[in-house]
């Protein structure tokens, strides 16, 4: 008889996290009514806000913003971030207990503002967006003439190199993608173990960045209707590049955030990697053994003249449902926008964040509290990133249906190759664009 | 068998009338719940499946729910991936099965041959695995899959060999391994339990007719127990169905099963990654269908090998 228990047992885990979940979620709810009460008195009590994210050093933040207001009062509480993080504030709005502030990735933003998840800040927080940042960036947070969310930083692509191994394989720094190629197939020749560069097959966002690079555009409007370029000729020339280069075993195919992936690096068998300016924080503290032996520049290009995509970066929104949406976009304002929140985010941390805020006065009071400077001797992260964000090719445009084609690019990849992956995020896109009633064009 | 467990609750019935209330107030609870956390939910996941969430234009003016009638159960039928997802299950059966049961089988006969010693701690140590949760299990199989941080895989390189677990040719045999390193042992201890009834006098008849071990392994103790093996193959094959931790989890690093490798991973992205609710209710209802109709198959062959 115990053989039964295989499937029952499943089904009451299930119920179990079922009931665990409507209990955090009953928690939350009280959160949203005791705030409610708030704003019923103003004169009582501050306005409460919820904010869920998972960026460094949040919680300093909230602090830091607490001290200094006395009508909003913020509590942070930190979700996971990636696919399950999104899952929970999807799951929150629809059951009407969303946060008041939640933080988004540019990557997503788009999804979820075309899914009914959050609030139009145009008239709340338009005039900040138009006013603090660059042309390039607010078209990333407006969509249908709406302003959805308030940029935090902004991550041009940035080529990490270990200086010390460049110098001892006799490889100069590669300023074209032949280049790039060219060091590649030098350093296998001296050392099969040696590749110049790890590619991550889990990784879409990479490939979008580099698409994005050499001219693609995945997703544009024309009218009211979306436009799906993932298969265009810019993104098939950047997908067979490195198909090519994963088949000749000049890059070897490493999941990004792995385990090997680091131990790939601190151990020296990836010489390089291809990041964005966050990525520098994070590797002060994952492997200090390297300190100053990490060379930063410029993505190589196609023709040899800057131009970068960007890899990642953050937005704070307010999801829909919440009954604080001016203090919310007072807050999202303030993290974003004031001096005093970049310093409590950076002063407070165990792990240095490099982020490179997307309000251009901003960055030198970052640049100012970054505490991994040392770790790479003789290169600015701040200034090299600060001077890439103006090489971020214009007109691109994330999907309403991003996440879902970044998975489908990423499966039909594994079992076969990148350019194969394109024509499934391509087909995928135009699928999932029609089946939800959106305009499509032909 | 079946006549004296028949009689049994009437009698009791009969020799206390007051007991009827009592049924009553024990089995609310059960109902309660039962109505709470299962039919409840199937409701209104047979409500959800039944609307699609549709917007126009670019798709910032709002959203609404739209009924769509069978609309998402098409949708999901018509879907090559949600398909394949019931093959690659078909395919993990066919492979996973026979080494999973006949390992189990053979080490319960092992156990319970005269010449094995140190019985319970054997069988404690071979059930051990099935106490990890499956989550973690997958987790500390996918540190002893990783080259570089494995020592297995140090010393397969060490023997001259080389085995790339998460490779598109290996990942499923590393993900069958995993399953066999958690059930072998439960299902072991079933069969042992089942062998524990086979009568003394018959295995000593044998005995005395001269049969060795191996003999009486497989003429006597197999068939004897065959009811109980044909069970937990199938119960097997109804868990197998439900398959979603460990290729979730091998899933990241082995990126050859893609993200819906087996149906719960697609009802799970439909859900949590395209916020398709009614895909994910319509498909959730068409595997809980797929798996009473296997439930189904189960109890008629493990009755029909009950009265054989």
């Amino acid at each position: 008889m115990k053989p039964i228990s295989q499937p029952t047992s499943r089904t009451t885990r299930l119920a179990l996290a079922a009931v665990v979940a409507s209990l955090a979620l009953a928690t939350t709810a009280c959160g949203g009514d005791k705030a409610a009460a708030g704003g019923a008195a103003p004169d009582a009590k501050p306005v409460t806000l919820t904010y869920w994210g998972w960026a460094k050093g949040a919680q300093a933040t909230v602090d830091a913003f607490n001290k200094t207001h006395k009508d909003i009062h913020v509590r942070y509480s930190e979700i996971a971030g990636g696919p399950d993080g999104y899952s929970k504030i999807t799951n929150a709005v629809k059951a009407g207990n969303a946060p008041d502030v939640a933080g988004i990735e540019y990557t997503q933003l788009p999804e979820f503002a075309s899914q009914g998840l959050l609030e139009d800040l145009t008239e709340r927080a338009g005039d900040t967006v138009k006013q603090k940042f660059p042309a390039s960036i607010q078209d990333l947070v407006t969509f249908g003439g709406k302003t959805w969310a308030v940029p935090y930083d902004v991550a041009p692509q940035l080529y990490y190199y270990r200086t010390d191994l460049f110098q001892k394989y006799g490889i100069a720094v590669p300023k074209t993608w032949a280049e790039f190629k060219t060091a590649g197939e030098k350093l296998q020749q001296a050392d099969k173990n040696v590749h110049i560069a790890s590619w991550p097959d889990n990784d879409a966002v990479l490939l979008a960045a580099l698409a994005w690079q050499g001219g693609g555009k995945w997703f544009s409007t024309e009218g009211d209707a979306w436009k799906v370029g993932i298969n265009d000729a810019a993104s098939q020339k950047v997908a067979s590049y490195w198909q090519g280069l994963v088949d000749s075993g000049v890059v070897n195919s490493i999941p990004a955030g792995s385990e090997d992936e680091t131990k790939a690096r601190t151990s020296g068998t990836v010489a390089s990697f291809l990041g964005a300016s966050w990525s520098a924080g994070g590797m002060t503290v994952a492997m200090p053994k390297l300190s100053g032996k990490w060379g930063i520049a410029p993505l190589p290009t196609w023709d040899g003249k800057p131009a970068s995509g960007g890899y990642g970066g953050t937005t704070y929104a307010v999801p829909k449902g919440s009954k604080h949406v001016k203090e919310a976009a007072e807050f999202s304002r303030w993290v974003t926008t004031d001096a005093a929140a970049v310093t409590a985010r950076l002063s407070s941390l165990t792990s240095p964040s490099s982020a490179l805020p997307a309000n251009v006065e901003m960055r030198d009071v970052a640049a100012k509290a970054f505490k991994g400077g040392a770790y790479y001797a003789g290169f600015d992260v701040y200034k090299i990133a600060g001077a890439q964000v103006d090489t971020i090719v214009p007109g691109w445009t994330f999907g309403p249906v991003q996440i879902a084609t970044n998975t489908a690019i990423t499966d039909a990849a594994a079992k076969g190759n990148l350019t194969q992956g394109l024509t499934a995020g391509q087909a995928s896109a135009e699928k999932g664009i029609k089946e939800r009633g959106l305009n499509l064009v032909k | 068998m079946a006549v004296p467990l028949a009689r049994t609750p009437r009698r009791r019935a009969a020799a206390r009338p007051g007991q009827r209330g009592a049924v009553t107030v024990l089995l609310v609870p059960f109902f309660a719940l039962f109505g709470l956390v299962m039919v409840a939910p199937i409701g209104y996941a047979v409500w959800m499946s039944l609307f699609q969430e549709r917007s126009s234009g670019l798709g910032f003016g709002g959203t609404e729910r739209v009924f769509s009638g069978l609309g998402n159960y098409s949708r999901a039928l018509s879907d090559p991936a949600f398909r394949t997802s019931f093959l690659h299950i078909a395919v993990y059966c066919v492979a996973y099965i026979p080494v999973m049961i006949g390992g189990a089988l053979v080490l319960a006969l092992l156990l319970d041959s005269a010449l094995s010693r140190a019985k319970r701690f054997l069988q404690l140590a071979l059930f051990l695995p099935h106490a990890v949760p499956s989550m973690i299990a997958a987790i500390i199989w996918i540190y002893l899959y990783t080259p570089g941080l494995s020592p297995v895989t140090g010393w397969i390189e060490s023997l001259g060999g080389n085995w790339a677990f998460f490779s598109a040719d290996h990942a499923l045999s590393s993900m069958i391994n995993i399953a066999v390193w958690q059930w072998i042992g439960y299902n072991m201890v079933i069969f042992y339990a089942a062998l524990q009834a086979v009568p003394r006098e018959t295995l000593e008849a044998a005995v005395v007719d001269g049969a060795g071990e191996l003999r009486i392994a497989w003429q006597i103790k197999v068939p004897v127990i065959r009811s109980s093996v044909v069970l937990t193959l199938l119960f097997t094959c109804v868990g197998a169905v439900q398959l979603f931790n460990e290729p979730k989890i091998l899933s990241s690093r082995a990126s050859s099963l893609g993200s819906t490798w087996s149906p719960t991973m697609y009802i799970f992205k439909a859900a949590f990654e395209r916020h398709d609710y009614g895909l994910a209710a319509a498909s959730s209802l068409l595997l809980a269908l797929a798996a009473a109709a296997l439930s189904f198959i189960v109890s008629r062959i493990g009755n029909r090998g009950k009265t054989a």
